[in-house]
């Protein structure tokens, strides 16, 4: 029962850690679509010299967009970013992953 | 009476009544005005950022994918890949010398006018072969975009003969302190065949902030050359500059067409988060983009380039931008002036092509102008392709037309087929077909 526990509480953990609670990928898409579809493509896919942004964990693109939006440079063309995550919330954020981690172009 | 039949049905009707009575007048105001229908299809799908077409009169395609290489699309729809790039796989030669970069890549593609009797082709992309022993800096001569030049094979499944006619076009080696900063950046490129055969080469600044108005060095400039690489022998640029040149002081061409009615050439090029411009090209002319810094009233800029000067980490008016560091330059007496500046926008223009035939009715020799969109700034994205009815002093335009296909992408390469339909490659991965036909 111990160990049962315990490991329910290691995958709580774990999805706590990346997962807001409040993560709306429906909104996250919509946000999506007013600035980043301009550069990364249709469902982050990734075009021109813009890479592709989809299907990566939610944690990753979270702590990419938070460190952006700190100022904070991450490759060579991190002033575009840091410009368009300057406005973002925390909840846009989470949203954003969230929709960004299954996101898929058809 | 319930809500519907009291308020909603009358509004239908009344609206219904409206647009019956509007459209008739229309007919009438417009009477025999012939409006096109136009129609975009899927032509292929699934590409690796498709960049450029090139056509043969029966319709057959060439077209480059920016990573990839060279691929030609039969009229049958069957595909033969070509030429690879480093790295590609399934092609029927490869050169491992060129490779892809952020913006860089194979990008253009143009078919010699005598083809039936030469089968000569031209592609524009980027290589490390004659790098020697420069690009060991952003500050110094590298040369690394290069036009080739090969013979297709009778099948069309196979070239042959690379021989690189052009091989000192500059290229970006290294990341540098600029928005778009990465390696690669400003190539332009379009190649295509103007009036008399020559071939036209359209370039990019680099980021380099002394290229646009550099005597020698090839970047920032438009090219007219002969299938060997020469000069065409009535190229006029000034007093020691390179005889390839046609025009200078460009920042990254990636569109040039020729007017269908007098042969005149216009370019369109991305501004720096300030006026994207179509231009009128003047033999030896300058298109007065002037990047340097310590000049024009400047300072010193980061890694010596204004391009993105007063203020590239925010958002500000395009207009103060466009004071500062003008796409225009009026200093220059010898400045191209634009014929459309985007509004004042920089919103990407990728590629331009004259629409030809009839079938396009009152759009009938207007330049189509993808715009592929970049919204920073509070400039809005405007992903889309215009169509330009163009003054005749090629000064100016006469009215401006969105093309109505139904969606936005990010408009990279516009090229005519010979079946008068509009060729159109984003890079999401397709390629359209655009159609017009009369509506009945």
């Amino acid at each position: 029962m111990g160990k049962f526990i315990g490991v329910v509480l290691a995958i709580a953990l774990v999805s706590f850690s990346e997962h807001s609670l409040s993560a709306d990928p429906v909104a996250g898409e919509a946000r999506y679509q007013e600035s980043c579809i301009n550069c990364h493509g249709p469902a982050g896919k990734g075009v021109a010299s813009y890479p592709k942004i989809s299907g990566k964990p939610t944690l990753y693109t979270k702590e990419k967009l938070e460190a952006y939006r700190a100022g904070i440079k991450l490759g060579p063309n991190s002033s575009l970013m840091i410009m368009m995550a300057m406005p973002l919330t925390d909840q846009e954020i989470d949203n954003l992953a969230a929709y960004l981690e299954t996101a898929t172009y058809k | 009476m319930n809500l519907w039949s009291k308020h909603v049905v009358p509004v239908v009707f009344g609206t219904l009544a409206t647009l019956g009575w509007s459209i008739s007048a229309q007919a009438g105001a417009h009477g025999g005005m012939n409006i096109p229908m136009i129609k975009a299809t899927t032509l292929m799908e699934g590409l690796d950022n498709p960049w450029d077409m090139a056509f043969l009169p029966d319709g057959t395609m060439f077209y480059t994918e920016k990573c990839k290489g060279l691929s030609v699309r039969m009229p049958n729809g069957s595909v033969n890949p070509l030429y690879g790039m480093k790295g590609s796989t399934g092609y029927a030669s490869s050169g491992d010398d060129l490779f892809c970069e952020g913006q860089a890549g194979m990008l253009s593609v143009a078919v010699d006018r005598d083809f039936a009797k030469n089968q000569h082709l031209y592609v524009y992309s980027s290589s490390t072969k004659y790098h020697g022993a420069g690009c060991k800096t952003n500050f110094e001569r590298c040369d690394g975009n290069i036009v080739m030049r090969f013979k297709v094979g009778a099948d069309l499944k196979a070239v042959s003969d690379r021989t690189d006619i052009v091989t000192d076009i500059q290229y970006k080696p290294f990341e540098s302190n600029q928005p778009f900063g990465g390696p690669g950046a400003h190539n332009g490129s379009r190649l295509r065949v103007g009036p008399g055969g020559y071939l036209w080469v359209t370039g990019g600044d680099r980021h380099r902030g002394i290229c646009p108005q550099d005597p020698k060095l090839l970047c920032g400039k438009v090219l007219r050359i002969d299938g060997d690489g020469m000069a065409h022998p009535d190229n006029n640029p000034p007093v020691g500059f390179d005889k390839r040149i046609y025009t200078y002081g460009h920042r990254n061409v990636q569109a040039i067409d020729f007017r269908p009615s007098d042969g005149k050439a216009f370019t369109a090029e991305h501004g720096p988060w300030h006026n994207d411009e179509i231009t009128a090209l003047v033999n030896g002319g300058n298109a007065g983009w002037d990047p340097a810094e310590l000049t024009a009233g400047r300072g010193a800029c980061p890694d010596k380039y204004c391009g993105y000067e007063p203020n590239q980490k925010e958002g500000m008016d395009p207009a103060i931008r466009a004071a500062y560091t003008p796409m225009s330059d009026t200093r220059f007496k010898d400045l191209m002036p634009a014929t459309w500046n985007n509004n004042g926008y920089s919103q990407g223009t990728g590629s331009a092509a004259f629409l030809k035939g009839d079938n396009w009715g009152i759009y009938e020799g207007r330049l189509a102008v993808g715009i592929m969109g970049i919204g920073f700034g509070g400039t809005p994205a405007g992903q889309r392709i215009d169509m330009l009815s163009i003054t005749p002093d090629g000064l100016g335009i006469n009215n401006l037309t969105r093309m109505p296909l139904g969606f936005s992408k990010r408009f990279r390469g516009l090229a005519m087929g010979p079946d008068n339909a509009l060729y159109v490659a984003v890079d999401e991965g397709e390629i359209y077909r655009v159609t017009a036909e009369p509506i009945k």
